[in-house]
């Protein structure tokens, strides 16, 4: 496809997802009176100016990148604005901090493409960003870190505080990315027999068995259960996509099974989450620990299929409904229909993504891309898990509507670098082509 | 706000939100399609007949078909010199690890085409036989290099 068909589409589903923000926006100063509007839509106005101009950058920086990428994140940030502001409108509070944070996230966004215009480059440095995606995730233990809701995760200065594990993740997967891309083939060549299985030789495993079980125990040290299963799983699907050996999938979940295990013996808090996420209508509980995900759970119900209209239902009683639990507003005000097209709009996002993996021939290329678009997925299924009772509930925030910088910050980045990967890999000549391959199953446009 | 504009204007703003859904989905659909409609147009399999007859030798093979492995069903054309293996740079990238980076080369010698093992560690097979030193293609040849077999092919 042409690079200006694919930034037209781009533009037009862009408009479709600022109205949809701008109306959404416009709804919650309705429903709760017309002068709020004044307020409202200046902020609905800063968030559709940021985006246009991000778009405006990738015609200029990335132009044959993929064009659903940036309007499925817009849509999902102007929901996730609309409710976070929809909890607290007021000047000073979450929903006008929101925003600039979003503002800040598109600069950041903006200086990631103009910046890196060869995300090779990024592999060259894969020790730095596996060491500095340690460090980043030993922060918070140290002096400099703050417990804030039981877990040890945030750095504080000034005014502000920030959550360091935010760009760790991004960090450690370019580093996993760069590693498996070189080492490919010594790991999925097997070695060594382990009774049925064929494994391969365990040194080539050193570096990143290190990796792993470090950023796991600082996580467990931090009580961060939701960032230790994500990292656990991206580590998994990475070095599945890189060596198509299944035994490490199975590997891994007998691991995952038995650190479990231990993990509910050894923790009380973790037995905590689990006995509330089995009785969490007990009546001991629900009054209690079980209060949040009790009154999420209400909040589904409320809404119903059509929900009971944004601004106009009264999700603020759910605890820290901003951040982990902003997708039960969504249950509550939009309803069953509201959080379907939320989902939608997921799974679109990641599909793209692992569409821009497959359409890399760059090993590199597609291990980034396809870990970078792993965090993502795995964040949303784990939290979309946790606040539906799919799951013993882990605060992780919902990537692009949870209320909360880091989280926001780190999501511009890793979107930036997945279109990075894809201008590349639709610019750059395809080595098949050049054997004039006649028939185009594969590729596409 | 009387309630009953609101509750119209959530039914409104719920519609529209299905219109960017539904816009983006048919985005996806629409850069498909072209790729869809060549590979049903085009010969996925090569056509038994229809071929014209070769510029070159009557026998000589004009493209290889990929029968088994990750790029079964494309096909490529033979030229001068058509280099296969792992390496980015060559003509046929195969993404196995049992092929070597530069693995083979199938090149026109005269008016016919020969396969060159280029040392590669886990060996070329032109009909279940090592190739060692170039040996001639002719059509329906299966060369087999790491879990790849081509055909070659009028």
């Amino acid at each position: 496809m042409q690079s200006s068909v694919r930034r037209n589409t781009e533009l037009s589903l862009l408009i479709v997802a600022l109205i949809v923000g701008a109306g959404a926006m416009t709804l919650v100063a309705l429903a709760r009176s017309v002068d709020r509007i004044a307020l409202a839509l200046p902020l609905a106005g800063v968030v559709a100016v940021a985006y246009i101009g991000a778009h405006v950058l990738v015609r200029r920086v990335a132009r044959q990148a993929d064009p659903l990428v940036l309007p499925l994140v817009a849509i999902l940030n102007a929901v996730g604005l609309a409710a976070v502001y929809r909890l607290d409108p007021r000047p000073d509070g979450f929903g006008p901090a929101q925003v600039t944070w979003t503002v800040v996230g598109l600069v950041f966004f903006a200086g990631t493409l103009l910046a890196l215009r060869d995300y090779r480059i990024l592999a060259r440095f894969k020790y730095i960003f596996g060491f500095a995606g340690l460090f980043l995730l030993l922060l918070p233990i140290t002096p400099l870190g703050t417990e804030i809701n039981g877990a040890q995760l945030w750095l504080r200065f000034g005014g502000y505080s920030f959550q360091p594990g935010e760009i760790a993740k991004i960090c450690l997967v370019i580093f996993f990315a760069a590693y498996l891309a070189d080492r490919k083939e010594l790991l999925s060549i097997a070695t060594r027999r382990l009774g049925p299985l064929h494994i391969p030789d365990l040194k080539h495993f050193g570096p990143l068995l290190v990796m792993w079980s470090v950023s796991l125990a600082v996580m467990f040290y931090e009580k961060d259960l939701g960032s230790s299963l994500l990292f656990f799983s991206i580590f998994l699907v990475m070095l599945y996509i890189a060596t198509a050996r299944i035994v490490y999938v199975a590997f891994g979940m007998a691991l995952f099974a038995a650190g479990a295990f231990v993990g509910y013996q050894a923790f009380s808090h973790v037995q905590e989450r689990v006995s509330t996420w089995f009785n969490v209508f007990d009546p001991k509980i629900v009054q209690d620990e079980g209060f949040q995900l009790a009154q999420s759970l209400f909040s589904f119900a409320t809404g119903g299929l059509f929900g009971t209209g944004l601004g106009q239902g009264r999700p603020g009683i759910i605890p820290e409904a901003h951040t982990d639990f902003v997708f039960s507003v969504v249950g509550e005000e939009l309803g069953l229909l509201g959080t379907a097209a939320v989902l939608v709009c997921f799974m679109l996002l990641v599909a793209r993504g692992l569409r821009v993996a497959l359409n890399t021939r760059n090993d590199f290329g597609q291990l980034l891309a396809s870990g970078l678009i792993a965090i993502f997925a795995i964040q949303t299924v784990i939290i979309l898990g946790g606040v539906t009772r799919l799951l013993p509930l882990t605060g992780i925030t919902l990537p692009f509507m949870s209320f909360g910088g880091s989280s926001l910050l780190s999501n511009f980045i890793l979107v930036a670098l997945v279109l990075r990967v894809s201008h590349q890999s639709a610019t750059e000549p395809d080595p098949a082509r050049t054997g004039e391959i006649l028939i185009g199953g594969r590729g596409g446009p | 706000m009387p309630a009953l504009v609101l509750d119209l204007l959530k039914y409104v703003f719920l519609a529209v939100l299905y219109i960017f859904v539904a816009r983006a989905v048919k985005a996806v659909y629409l850069e498909l399609r072209p790729a869809r409609g060549r590979s049903a147009t085009g010969d996925r399999r090569a056509p038994p007949a229809a071929a014209p007859a070769s510029s070159r030798s009557k026998k000589s093979p004009r493209k290889l078909a990929v029968i088994e492995g990750d790029l079964k069903g494309q096909a490529f054309d033979l030229q001068d010199e058509l280099t296969v293996g792992r390496a980015d740079k060559c003509h046929v990238v195969l993404n196995d690890t049992y092929v070597s980076q530069v693995h083979a080369r199938i090149f026109a010698k005269g008016e016919t085409f020969m396969v060159e093992d280029l040392g590669s560690t886990n060996g070329t097979y032109l009909n279940r036989r090592r190739v060692t030193s170039p040996a001639e293609l002719q059509r329906g040849d299966r060369v087999k290099i790491g879990k790849t077999v081509l055909e070659a092919r009028k």
